[in-house]
Parts: structure tokens; C-alpha cells; sequence
């Protein structure tokens, strides 16, 4: 190559090939790091899938590795197809074809084993009783729908605080200045650094003192405050992108602050709402440790201690059914990244894209 | 419509003078001008008027009423941006129908108001498209519709022209001026393109950190400088601006003696590119570089008074690269160099 260059005639062709064979290898390199990558996450969440759809008193992994027996290959396949196949339609027909084998060989392999009978805990309140080993424990689960509304409570109101107040103070902290602005915005970013953990004796002792100690407003107050400085500073960073000429326009139009506020530069921050109120969600969603910490009485409990509770309470636990109140507990999350994934994407550190 | 004044009207951030105590006055219907360059405290002149910013010294009077302490929204000054400052979530009508919801007027009444602005500005066609779908230059005129539907005692442009590429930009810059016309509105227009003020206003300001340098119209400003700094910003090609010394009639400049019209000591000569005149005249130079721009050539003289633009107008360019030239000089204009003001009179354009 470099003495056909040096030669005055570089051999095109050649160099073409050579690009082609580059640009293919890396590709193939690149879909097997990303397939041994993301084994290690998805075999888990595979695991719950599976094993709740299929398991029967206990944990069996057989209808996994039978699913995995089939999904790997297909993988495999589908990269080979991918980097071989250049003309676009027949790749369409060549993967339509690919995923109607592999589902159907899936449906002969994995079939027999499928039941919906882990999920009798949606149907059936009293989840003690159908527990294995649970006998003459009687009546000590709620239903796992008071979980599911207690969950849905925490997260929802905390998701309302956490949006509303950060995007005042993120408005407030982009466009005035005031004394100790500065200290205020260190003051977010270290606060957001501090790990939470350190603080549940002090919380503990505070809601304790102030009576909210068993309340879901108290674990709800202590996760906004804890999420709030990073929430108020990603919302700030949404704020500071709307140019100020769009509020002075307004006003100039006749609009007042807070006419403006509500009718131009609100609409602009939407997605950062988005964004903030999902992550708000999510987070309240997930909440474990000041649940656990703060929480006693069963009425109470979280869809997180519902499972912890479960799983650990009872005389030799139902994996199966752990399972599938897993599965069951993750759903709503899924959905909702799911959807809203298009605004998450547009949350770097607080900006607006287009 | 209004007339408006300035007295002694100043704006300063903390220690920092953004515009040092100003007056001035615009006529009902006037179009008026104010070109400096960035940061010479047009735009925060501007901004006062609006109401957004609020002067540290002096009135502001719109036909004879002192408004400083009257909010933007209550003043009825219809603003466009640099930027057009659009709101993205809207639709072009309810763009330019945004003025008139914070007004005493009926929904039909609004909308025909609305669908006047849009048509004397030809965008009546895009009413339902968003911002975000228009071109600048379509941005541009919804937004001088937007500021138009109001019926604005005063109209402030911002830079408006700025953003739009030069073929948009000649027919914007009638366009504005026609409408200004036909309308009459009062109106102040800012920028830094000293071809866009001369066009469009019937008067310019030229402004300099904070001050106003000089206010006149083109004609003013292009053959009475009163300074150095507003001969320097307005022409293009720039003036020439030699140091030069004056005793007894006489002139330094660089190796060369000229007779001196007035003047005295220190000063600065200034010849504009189109007075110097190629081919015959006392003074010899050198072509050091030329720029052919078609109608049009600019030379690059090396001359015993100093470097030289010079500007020549024709198809093709006379001179060469190298080429020994003879030319004359006129209409020379002479400034006191410590006062940078201009010598009323003064001036050299022959050898002594």
C-alpha cells in the first residue's frame, strides 16, 4: 500500500477492500463486547422473568437455560445477519423470519413449563395463608394492593414536592442574583455529594421528636429533602437555557413576571420537568432503607418492604412468588422509563437540546 | 405615536457607566438610529426605553410625561429582538396575538388586528406554523408583526437585521423603512452596521463607550465627522487616519510636508479612500497590494505620508502590483489629536 502511494499511483481498489474489511471487523468486535456486556445485566432480570412465570415452589432455573439455550443463538445469528446482509429489505425479511423461528421454538421449548399461578397475590389478599410453610401464621400480610397504593402514594406526592419546589428555586437561582448565590449553588452540589446513609440517626431522632415517625409524610418529607438539591440544580441548568430576551418580550408585550413565568418560560422547561419528575418518582419508588427505617406498622408498608417482608418472614420462602411480586414491583418502572424515555435522554447536566 | 426625551438620562452597573448622562430628543414619527459598536450602550439605551432596565440618572419622557418608574408592560413600546425573542410554544398567531391578551380588547377585535399585523408583514399564510418551522427570515417578520399589533407609541429594533444573510437583509431594510412610513410609528433602531442606520433613519446617533459622539444625518456624519472615532466607524473601506504634526502652516506627516488650512501641534489627518485620486498629482507612492471587488478596486499605497487606502471605481483595476503612482489628495479633513474633535475648515491636501 505505502509503496504504491509513494509510487504515485495509489491502487484504490485495494485501499477500498482494506477500509471495507476495517469498518466490518470492527463492527463485529463492537456487537460482542455488547452482547457480553449486557449478559450480566439482563440474565437477572431473565432469571425473575422466567422463574416467575414458571417456577413452582421454589426456584427452578430449567425454563432459564432452556430460554437462554435458544435466545444466545439467535443473538449470534441475528449479529452474523446483520454484518452480512447489506440490502436493507432483505435484512427486514431475513430478522422478521429469524424472530418468528426463535419464538416459536421458544413457545415448543419453554411452553409446558408457563403459569400464571405465582401471581395469585394480585387476586387473593390474604398471601399468608397460600404461603408455603405459612400454615397458623394467619392473618398478619395486608393485601399487596395497600403496599402497591402506599408505594404509589410516596412516590406520586414526592414526585409533586420535589418538581414544584425545584422548579421555583431553579427559576429564582438562573435569573436573580442575591446575596450568597453562589455559597447556595456550592452548597446544592455538596449537599447532593453527601451520602444519606450518615444522616438516618439524626432523621430517625427528628421525626421522632416532630411525631411523623411511622407516617409515610415523614419518609415522604426526608426524600424530598434529600432530593431536592440535585433536582433544583438540573432544573436551574433548564431555566438558565431559555434566553432572557423571551421574558423581556413578554413583559414588553404586557405580561407581568408571573405571566410571563407561566406562559413563555414554563412551556420551555417542560422536558426538564419530565426529566426531574420522573427521576423524583422513580426514586421514591425504589425507596428501601428510610422505609425500613422509619416505617413499622404493616398498614404502611411500601411495595419494597412488602418484599422484603415477605421473602424473609416465612418459614422457608416461595422464590416463585418473590418472583413474580418482583416482576410485579418493577413493571411500573418500566413503563415509565419506557415512555418517557425520549426526555430522559435530553437530561445531561441540565440543558435543552433543539 | 410619541415624542420622546431623553434628559440627562444615565445607566450604570455598580462602578461601571454603561451610558454616561445622555440627552436627546426623537420626534413624533421619526426614524432614528443609534450605531456605535458592541458595548457602547445603544442596546442598554434601548433597554431603558422599554422599561427593562431602569436609568440611575435623569427622565425619560414620552411626549412630555417622565415614565422611569412606569413598568415595560404598561408603556406600549413594541420591541424586536436580535433574536426575535419568539416564544417556541406558540403559533405564529398566537404569537402576534400575545400583546393583545393583556389588553382591553375583544377575542373577534384581536384577530382582526392580529390577521392586519400578519398581512402588512406577509406572514398571514403561515398563522397556525410555530416558530420553530419558519426561516429567519419569516422569524423576523412575525416577530416586527408581533410588535406591530399593539399599535406601539414607540417601536424599538434591536439589531433586527443582524441574523438574516445579505440578500434578506437589503430587502428587510426597505421593507422596515416603508413600513415605518406608511405607519408612522416613532422609531429607534440599534445597531453596529453603520449601512443599515444611514439607510433606514432619517437621523443617526453615533454613540462611543456611553456617549454620544455625534447625531446628524449620513451626510453629517460621513463629511462632518465631528471626532475621530465617528469618522473612523462610519465609510467602508475606512478612513485613512495619519498622525501628523502641525507648525506654522505646515504639515508633517509622516515623511512629507503639506500646507496646512488651521490647526495647531498634535493632530490627525484623515482622508477618505475615494479622495485620493490615482493617475496624476503631486505626491508619488507605490501600489503595495490591491483588492478587486468588481465594480470597484481598493489599493494598498505605499506613500512618503504613511500607508494609503485608496479606492478607485471602475471595472478593472488600472494599476498593478508595484506599480509607481502619482495622485492627489482632497477634501482632507483635520482633528485636534488630543482632543480627537474635528477643526472646523482645517485641512492639507498640497505638498508645501
Amino acid at each position: 500500500m505505502t509503496a504504491a502511494i509513494a509510487a504515485g499511483r495509489p491502487d484504490w481498489d485495494a485501499l477500498a477492500t482494506r477500509a471495507r474489511k476495517r469498518r466490518r471487523a470492527t463492527t463485529a468486535l463492537l456487537y460482542c463486547v455488547l452482547v457480553l456486556g449486557s449478559l450480566p445485566v439482563v440474565v437477572p432480570y431473565l432469571w425473575l422473568l422466567t422463574v416467575a412465570v414458571s417456577g413452582r415452589m421454589g426456584a427452578s432455573t430449567v425454563v432459564l437455560w432452556r430460554t437462554l439455550a435458544v435466545v444466545m443463538p439467535a443473538l449470534v445469528l441475528w449479529s452474523i445477519l446483520r454484518l452480512a446482509v447489506e440490502d436493507a429489505r432483505r435484512l427486514r425479511l431475513f430478522e422478521f423470519s429469524l424472530g418468528a423461528v426463535t419464538l416459536l421454538v421458544l413457545g415448543a421449548v419453554i411452553g409446558p413449563y408457563l403459569h400464571a399461578d405465582n401471581f395469585r397475590f394480585l387476586w387473593n389478599a390474604n398471601i399468608a395463608d397460600t404461603l408455603k410453610g405459612a400454615g397458623g401464621v394467619g392473618n398478619r400480610y395486608p393485601s399487596v394492593w395497600v403496599a402497591f397504593g402506599n408505594s404509589l402514594m410516596l412516590a406520586g406526592t414526592q414526585m409533586v414536592l420535589v418538581v414544584v419546589t425545584s422548579t421555583f428555586a431553579g427559576y429564582y437561582l438562573s435569573r436573580f442574583d442575591f446575596r450568597g448565590r453562589g455559597g447556595y449553588l456550592k452548597g446544592l452540589l455538596i449537599l447532593h455529594a453527601f451520602p444519606a446513609m450518615s444522616l438516618i440517626v439524626p432523621i430517625f431522632l427528628i421525626m421522632y421528636w416532630v411525631g411523623l415517625m411511622d407516617t409515610l409524610t415523614g419518609v415522604v418529607l426526608v426524600i424530598v429533602a434529600l432530593e431536592l438539591p440535585f433536582a433544583i440544580f438540573v432544573m436551574k441548568g433548564f431555566f438558565d437555557a431559555v434566553p432572557w430576551d423571551i421574558e423581556m418580550s413578554a413583559m414588553t408585550d404586557g405580561a407581568s413576571r408571573r405571566q410571563a413565568f407561566f406562559l413563555v418560560v414554563l412551556p420551555q422547561v417542560k422536558v426538564g420537568m419530565i426529566a426531574v419528575a420522573v427521576f423524583a418518582f422513580l426514586r421514591g419508588w425504589e425507596e428501601y432503607v428510610f422505609v425500613r427505617t422509619l416505617i413499622f406498622a404493616n398498614s404502611n408498608w411500601t411495595m419494597s418492604l412488602y418484599l422484603f417482608w415477605m421473602q424473609d418472614d416465612i418459614m422457608g420462602t416461595d422464590y416463585a412468588m418473590v418472583s413474580a411480586m418482583g416482576l410485579f414491583y418493577v413493571l411500573p418502572s418500566i413503563v415509565l422509563y419506557t415512555l418517557c424515555q425520549k426526555y430522559l435522554t435530553q437530561m445531561s447536566v441540565g440543558g435543552i437540546k433543539g | 405615536m410619541a415624542k420622546i426625551e431623553l434628559r440627562r438620562v444615565a445607566k450604570s452597573w455598580g462602578e461601571v457607566a454603561a451610558v454616561e448622562p445622555t440627552d436627546l430628543t426623537i420626534g413624533d414619527g421619526e426614524f432614528v438610529a443609534i450605531l456605535g459598536p458592541s458595548g457602547c450602550g445603544k442596546s442598554t439605551t434601548l433597554f431603558m426605553l422599554a422599561g427593562i432596565y431602569t436609568p440611575t440618572g435623569g427622565d425619560i419622557l414620552f411626549d412630555g410625561q417622565r415614565v422611569n418608574d412606569v413598568e415595560a408592560r404598561d408603556r406600549n413600546v413594541g420591541i424586536v429582538f436580535q433574536s426575535y425573542a419568539l416564544y417556541p410554544n406558540m403559533s405564529v398567531r398566537d404569537n402576534i396575538l400575545f400583546p393583545l391578551r393583556f389588553k382591553d380588547v375583544d377575542k373577534a377585535a384581536a384577530a382582526a388586528r392580529a390577521d392586519a399585523a400578519a398581512r402588512l408583514v406577509q406572514v398571514h399564510e403561515l398563522m397556525d406554523r410555530r416558530p420553530g418551522q419558519l426561516s429567519g427570515g419569516q422569524q423576523q417578520r412575525v416577530a416586527l408583526a408581533r410588535a406591530l399589533v399593539k399599535e406601539p407609541q414607540l417601536l424599538l429594533l434591536d439589531e433586527p437585521l443582524s441574523n438574516l444573510d445579505a440578500s434578506l437583509r437589503l430587502t428587510m431594510r426597505s421593507e422596515i423603512r416603508s413600513l415605518q412610513r406608511k405607519l408612522g410609528v416613532t422609531t429607534l433602531l440599534v445597531t453596529h452596521d453603520q449601512i443599515e442606520a444611514t439607510t433606514m433613519a432619517d437621523r443617526v446617533i453615533c454613540m462611543s463607550r456611553g456617549r454620544i459622539e455625534q447625531v446628524g444625518t449620513a451626510e453629517d456624519l460621513y463629511h462632518r465627522p465631528n471626532s475621530v472615532f465617528v469618522a473612523g466607524f462610519i465609510g467602508s473601506p475606512p478612513i485613512n487616519l495619519l498622525a501628523c504634526s502641525v507648525d506654522a502652516g505646515t504639515l508633517r506627516v509622516g515623511e512629507a510636508k503639506l500646507r496646512a488650512t488651521g490647526g495647531a501641534g498634535e493632530c490627525v489627518l484623515g482622508v477618505r479612500p475615494e479622495s485620493v485620486a490615482l493617475g496624476t498629482g503631486p505626491f508619488r507612492g507605490r501600489v503595495g497590494d490591491l483588492e478587486p471587488h468588481g465594480r470597484e478596486t481598493i489599493y494598498h499605497l505605499e506613500t512618503a505620508l504613511g500607508p494609503l487606502r485608496a479606492l478607485e471605481a471602475g471595472a478593472s483595476a488600472r494599476f498593478r502590483l508595484g506599480d509607481e503612482v502619482s495622485f492627489a489628495i482632497s477634501a482632507t479633513l483635520l482633528f485636534d489629536a488630543r482632543t480627537t474633535r474635528r477643526i472646523e475648515g482645517a485641512g492639507a491636501d498640497m505638498p508645501a
